[in-house]
């Protein structure tokens, strides 16, 4: 369960009165990760259990069981829904097929898919989502149901978000080379903010890799530590005496820091590298929003061309007196009200975008703070292990040097 | 310069009297390696500078320019002559083009030589060598001259060596497939030092790849610092206010550890890895002065049968009053005389070898003792500058998450 701060504040409900200390509360787990069905439909499937206080939700506590397709509807729903919001990230889709069962991989995505669900629970509009209440409550089969309708109507691919940016990205050159108008908003800060996003993306997933990399150097030489533990206890089978002993000593030594340098690979990945992995998934979903914007934009703004053009046109057909001045009159009408629903639809966007970002990088402060933290504190503590076991053999080494007959 | 111990029994050459706090000593240093020629022919050229009280060298110091193959004459030579006595290895003949030239290549390369001619130097009889002291003083040209001649007349090459002992090995197991009677010295004692030595060997090499390779993950795990470091430093660069200088002081830090890191596998290298794969030769010495040995045993096992086959005969010849009986007794002598030489050199190298299996032992379980004192060392402190980099980081950490 990630860390969850009480929200105090719940709007839109009805609520039954409660005294002070009953705080309003929702927190989500994710575990129990099982094996299902067989070959190559074999699947992951997850305990979800609810507790909660809100009247919204059945009793207390609630378990349900869940697939990671379930929680890709429950992403894409939230996604379609709040235009603005950076919904939290999943963990990848695929993996390569050998590593896809693999104790780690399924620890990985365990621990992402609980921080994912209690994301949501913590965010003060998203907590109130009637998805998330499907999501959390209803059984197997009303889930499957709901999941097998949404494939189409709302699944947009990764790949059609990256062509929302090119076209964008496109439109702003086609302007620079003054090709045609820009559909772009030309807001300095807000153009700041896209320039920052991107080159945050490109040096994250740098230091990201570099950050798995680092847990593979130190699994290689906990195995090599290991192999040569090994060897030296084979050579000092064969010596007698001190020496004997001494390789002994040393061959043992090694093996137990080996077993020291693949837990902290571990603690390595789960607490530092897959959490920068986090927050390259975050900006991703920044990105994502960032198109939403765009389109919603460009959707405002063309509306609003074509209404001064229908403008213009009705004015024509007002002069000349023309029977289908009603007609146009109503179209008019009809569009102007299209173009108020698509101006605060973008001014949404563009306000929930403002607070998005506060809580984006305070959050991303703290989570990069704590990551940082559990580098430098357990890279010390396996340090200092290290140099005690080392140290306790040199005496022992010492004994055995002196001591020759 | 390796640690010499000073002998102090001389035998053999003419001393003038001297005091008794002027202790012989032989003291040698190989330095200063030089690339020299060109392309395909270039090669290295060390200095190697001689300090001495003895009579029989020029002067209480000479320098003279030697390469490679000088030094791989003079170990044959040595290893012809000395026969029962382990020679000091040499390191590798052979090396990857590239890496020929790599400083680290030369670095471990002149160590390894320097060892080897203080380890003569500190030998009893091998010290006393002509060809120490032809090694040591004459200038380029005579040592190239010496080279050259020696071409083909003492060269044994290593696969001629196990040739003989793969000729000894196919002997014992034909006795235990009951062909024929053994050529081999039956002494279980020596039985179970060829065993240990062989098995000696195989877990020597196991252990020295293994070591090898720790300072190859180690080195591995220093570049994976330097460019995680490089990257957080990137990252940071784009980030403002505290969470910038966190990733920066992370980066530094990173880059800092990733020097330690390179400098403790340069250290793993010189101060473990060489001296345990320095074993590997030592024992694989001993076996060629075993292949040495088990040649004397059956020449001198075959003259001794020739011998009584001669013995035989002359008895033979003496009962028919033969007029051969004169000239079988003359080939008779000279095989007797020849038996008696072949079985005092034999038992020469069985002496010389008791002691120098003693020395062997002696000298390796203190080598080995210091090995492994100096990787605990290493592995000691740069696990403590680690620990202490990373706990000097934290505050400054905690200040930045401290922050809203």
């Amino acid at each position: 369960m990630a860390m969850i701060a009480t929200q105090t504040s719940l709007s839109g409900s009805s609520q039954s009165p409660r005294s002070p200390s009953t705080q309003p509360f929702l927190s989500v787990s994710v575990t129990d990760p099982a094996k299902l069905g067989n070959g190559v439909q074999s699947y992951i499937s997850y305990r979800v259990i609810t507790r909660t206080n809100l009247p919204e939700y059945q009793g207390p506590e609630k378990i349900v069981i869940r697939r990671y397709s379930d929680f890709i509807w429950l992403h894409d729903r939230l996604f379609e829904k709040y235009k603005g919001i950076f919904i939290p990230p999943l963990p990848e889709k695929n993996a390569v097929e050998k590593f896809r069962f693999s104790a780690e991989f399924i620890e990985m995505r365990r621990q992402a898919l609980d921080i994912f669900v209690n994301r949501i629970a913590l965010h003060p509009q998203l907590q109130q989502s009637e998805d998330l209440k499907t999501f959390l409550q209803v059984d197997e089969e009303t889930m499957e149901r709901a999941r097998s309708q949404e494939t189409g109507i709302f699944k947009k691919k990764p790949a059609d978000f990256m062509q929302i940016f090119k076209d964008v990205q496109s439109k702003v050159s086609d302007a620079v080379l003054g090709k045609e108008k820009p559909v772009e908003e030309s807001n300095p800060e807000y153009e700041k903010l896209k320039n920052y996003i991107f080159e945050l993306e490109e040096d994250l997933a740098e230091a990201q890799k570099h950050a798995f990399r680092l847990v593979k150097r130190h699994k290689e030489l906990g195995q090599s530590l290991s192999d040569f533990g090994k060897a030296i206890k084979l050579l000092g089978a064969c010596e007698g005496n001190s020496l004997g002993k001494a390789f002994s000593e040393l061959g043992s030594k090694s093996e137990m820091l080996s077993i020291k340098l693949q837990k902290e690979a571990h603690n390595l990945l789960m607490k530092f590298a897959e959490p920068l992995k986090d927050y390259v998934r975050a900006v991703q979903s920044i990105k994502a929003t960032m198109a939403e914007r765009a389109t919603a934009f460009k959707h405002q703004y063309e509306l609003a061309e074509t209404i001064k053009l229908k403008e213009i046109n009705l004015d024509k057909l007002m002069l000349i007196r023309s029977d289908k001045v009603g007609e146009a009159e109503i179209e008019y009408r009809e569009l102007k009200v299209e173009g108020e629903e698509a101006t605060k639809k973008y001014e949404m966007i563009v306000q929930l975008m403002n607070e998005e970002i506060v809580r984006f990088q305070e959050q991303k402060t703290w989570d990069v703070g704590v990551a940082f933290h559990e580098l430098a504190k357990g890279q010390a503590q396996l340090a200092n292990e290290i140099a005690d076991a080392w140290r306790s053999l040199l005496p022992k080494l010492e004994a055995c040097s002196s001591a020759q007959t």
